[in-house]
């Protein structure tokens, strides 16, 4: 049943930009590489179990040094790609080592400080960054393979490729002895810890795949935009891929790629007033906690429980949702 | 110089603090970190603003008029969104990622709700006070003394809410134990409600005389909230008396950072003071570990 989805799902992705225009194409891009980095978020927020509004700065971290390796020393794409994201991993697991020990909202203001600091050095250095102004003219990934990204389409795939291996490997890794010793830990920390898991290590491990996922979206965005700058990495670039983990769900794979869909494609397609984009993702985000903690995934849940109220179907559903008192 | 570079760092120092103290007094009492509480900030000066432009009051007339507005504003927030989450179970983390959530859906709606009513144009606050002080090298504009006189008529206010009214009493007992306060029969929900009227009033306020130094927009709410967050971590979260002293303390380090290190990255110097207190001393200066 839910392979059929899959195959559906993925036919309809490959067939999209044959049937629809560029800017539909565009758009659908934007998605995608949105979706990557909720799906980043997406694995600390449900897997980790930390609010990490340091995000954005491993995206810009990735996206940065891969333009500034391309742009000023030549390097190619596909050769500056991985030196930027062990840049992002290695950084990642230093800051991980330092901060992950803080509890709630200690770890939360030191992870912005983080980005903060991050955002005001790209916004400073400007030799290497072009300060305020941004990095602008980055090109598309060079050919590789035989395969060339100059059209929109071709970039398209390159985003959906990225984001469809991501998923796999996200799925399989949840479903590991990482991904479970992981779960234990977001449960019960000092449970953990005495059944002779190393809490520690789960964390940095999680914080670093969580970082290199960020830092692949990093690497699209530079070429899907074509400039960078300091202003699109503020704490609120972090907050957008929130918003998106919690709509879509919380401890879930496929939540955040459904809060990409709602956010980013729902409301450029329906040409709401881009003005009024901000105040609409406030109050998603609010009802959304209030009301619905399991997010729309949640709400699948609860729709399926009233629908088949056998007892073994609402298994499934078991997740945060039930909670919501 | 140097003498200036201080008084400079003084007069920022206490604006600072004036920030600070709203957004710990949250903390502590309700164990709720405010995103926000920029946005009261921010909120606050277009209130004075908007008071002093249709009923031509003086600014220290509409001050105290917006304050109460943002109290009430602020006490408003808290029963609409935060009473049911702190309601359920406030010490586990899902409460508490709750709780953050809704104050940053609260942060985008309220300041684009600034947008919509007031407009991106940046504005100035008149507080009607002219000509300046020389004190052998330094030099200091009126303004900027009656900046340091409000806060320091406001923390004494706090201080006498504090420890000489009864409600003040239970303010700090909730604040030491909540459990020991309800077992003891206090009205946990009203004295929080409280908190969060003084703290929309201390917010009115810094915001107030952050747009009379420098400008009032929607945006304005983003440098003092980052600032508020590296003050109470250095005094501590939740401590008064933290608020204040770590306000002027990073007044004045940005101050002197700016000055003699690189004024591009004085900020920078505050964020890595801000890493370097949570990992050597996770309490903050002033704080009780927990």
């Amino acid at each position: 049943m839910r392979i059929v989805a899959l195959i559906i799902l993925a036919a309809i992705m490959i067939a999209a930009p044959s049937l629809l225009g560029d800017y539909q194409t565009y758009l659908l891009t934007l998605t995608l590489i949105w979706a990557i980095l909720a799906l980043s978020m997406g694995l600390v927020l449900g897997f980790v179990g930390q609010i990490n509004l340091g995000q954005a700065a491993f995206v810009a971290i990735s996206a940065y040094t891969c333009s500034i390796l391309r742009q000023r020393y030549g390097v190619d794409f596909w050769l500056a790609a991985p030196v930027a994201l062990a840049a992002v991993v290695i950084i990642a697991a230093l800051v991980g080592l330092l901060t992950l020990r803080l509890k709630g909202p200690f770890f939360i203001l030191v992870m912005l400080a983080f980005a903060e600091i991050t955002r005001l050095v790209i916004a400073n250095w400007q030799d290497v960054t072009n300060g305020p102004l941004g990095l602008k003219g980055i090109m598309p990934p060079e050919p590789i393979l035989g395969l060339s990204f100059e059209t929109k389409r071709s970039f398209y795939f390159l985003a959906l490729v990225v984001l469809a291996v991501c998923l796999l490997a996200l799925w399989r890794l949840v479903r590991s002895r990482t991904g479970r010793m992981l779960i234990a830990v977001r449960e019960d920390e000092l449970l953990a810890e005495f059944v002779g898991i190393p809490v520690m290590r789960s964390k940095v491990i999680g914080l670093c795949i969580g970082a290199f996922v960020a830092g692949l979206g990093g690497l699209l965005l530079g070429p899907f935009l074509s400039i960078l700058a300091p202003s699109q990495f503020t704490l609120f670039a972090s907050v957008d891929m929130i918003v998106m983990v919690v709509v879509g769900g919380v401890g879930t794979l496929v939540g955040p790629l459904i809060g990409a869909v709602f956010l980013v494609y729902v409301p450029e397609y329906l040409s709401f007033t881009s003005h009024f984009r901000p105040a609409m993702m406030g109050a998603l985000l609010i009802i959304v906690t209030l009301f619905a903690p399991g997010g729309l995934i949640g709400l699948v849940g609860v729709v399926r429980g009233w629908l088949m109220p056998t007892p073994s179907k609402s298994l499934d559903a078991k997740g945060e949702g039930d909670h919501a008192g | 110089m140097l003498a200036q570079q201080l008084a400079n760092g003084l007069v920022l120092g206490s604006i600072y603090a004036l920030s600070a103290l709203g957004f710990t007094l949250i903390f502590g009492a309700a164990r709720v970190v405010n995103f926000a509480y920029g946005e009261l900030l921010m909120l606050g000066a277009f209130f004075t603003l908007t008071i002093m432009m249709w009923s031509g009051l003086p600014f220290y007339a509409a001050l105290p008029v917006a304050m109460v507005g943002i109290a009430v504003l602020s006490v408003i927030m808290f029963l609409l969104t935060l009473r049911p989450l702190l309601r359920g179970a406030y010490t586990s983390l899902q409460g508490e990622l709750q709780v953050i959530l809704v104050t940053l859906g609260l942060l985008y709606i309220l300041r684009e709700a600034a947008v919509i009513i007031w407009g991106t144009a940046p504005r100035q606050i008149d507080m009607g006070v002219t000509g300046i002080q020389i004190v052998g090298d330094v030099v200091m504009t009126n303004q900027r003394l009656v900046v340091i006189g409000v806060m320091a008529v406001l923390v004494l206010a706090l201080y006498w809410i504090l420890y000489r009214t009864n409600i003040g009493k239970a303010l700090r007992a909730i604040a030491q134990n909540r459990e020991g306060a309800l077992a003891i029969g206090l009205n946990t929900d009203r004295i929080i409600a409280f908190v969060f009227a003084v703290s929309g009033a201390m917010a009115c306020a810094a915001g107030s005389l952050l747009g009379a130094l420098y400008a009032v927009e929607p945006h304005m709410g983003g440098a003092p909230l980052l600032k508020a967050f590296v003050i109470v971590i250095f005094g501590g979260l939740g401590s008064v008396p933290g608020a204040i002293v770590g306000g002027l303390a990073i007044g004045l380090i940005e101050n002197l950072a700016g000055a003699y290190i690189s004024f591009a990255f004085k900020d920078v110097f505050t964020f890595m003071l801000l890493i370097g207190v949570l990992l050597l001393r996770p309490a903050g200066l002033f704080g009780r570990s927990r």
